[in-house]
């Protein structure tokens, strides 16, 4: 089992749960981040003064996949995430060392 | 390998304090949460709103991070199940990953010593 964690935009987190809906991922936890990679952000001016945004806002979404399914469930977060433009954001892949449903305590890959 | 583990468990918000108290009564003395929304398989629920019936899928839940000894993950998860458990679709799921190293920024102190 491994854990995919996404970083995006907010504008695509409906396109992107979506896709992963019809890719027949069964649910998904996402919460609320600020972050930033090689650009830091952009160059803002307020007040006369010019500075960098660095932490910007963006949405982090995890979800489970059994190990066959990782390549295209990257490959649809891709599609369904990316515009192009710097700030796209990041996939981060873990290795599940085991995962519970709480409400029936199955565990492993039933649980996914 | 540290030897340590990461648990992390999506739950009901009402259920956070019942599990906080329940794992430090096991031992465990810290923990990180963060506010967070999501689903399973059952996608939410369907909820009706001026007449028209539409499916709320993102529900508010926390999520609770807790650092553990390998040989202490079953008592925790135990720990964290029981406690969270309603028995009603939303009940939320336990994570557990190995953790490469964790430091206490405080002192330095790293692995085993650092939980």
């Amino acid at each position: 089992m491994k854990k995919i964690e996404a970083v995006i935009r907010h504008v695509k987190l409906e396109e992107v749960k979506d896709a992963l809906t019809e890719a027949g991922v069964q649910g998904m936890t996402v919460s609320e981040v600020r972050g930033f990679g090689r650009q830091k952000g952009y160059r803002e001016q307020y007040r006369g003064e010019d500075y960098v945004v660095d932490f910007l806002p963006k949405v982090k979404m995890e979800v489970v996949v059994a190990e066959e399914q990782l390549p295209g469930v990257i490959e649809t977060i891709i599609r369904a995430a990316r515009t192009g433009q710097v700030g796209d954001g990041k996939i981060f892949v873990t290795d599940l060392e085991e995962l519970v449903r709480i409400r029936t305590g199955e565990s492993g890959g039933e649980a996914i | 390998m540290t030897f340590v583990k990461k648990i992390e468990a999506v739950i009901r918000h009402y259920k956070l304090e019942d599990v906080k108290n329940a794992l430090s009564q096991v031992g465990v003395q810290g923990m990180t949460v963060n506010e967070v929304r999501g689903f399973g398989r059952q996608r939410g629920q369907k909820e009706t709103y001026r007449g028209a019936e539409y499916t709320v899928d993102f529900l508010p839940k926390v999520k609770l991070e807790v650092i553990v000894e390998d040989s202490d993950v079953d008592k925790v998860i135990k720990t964290i199940t029981e406690t969270a458990r309603t028995g009603q679709i939303g009940d939320g799921k336990i994570f557990v990953t190995n953790l490469a190293d964790v430091i206490r920024i405080r002192t330095g102190e790293t692995g085993r010593d650092a939980i």
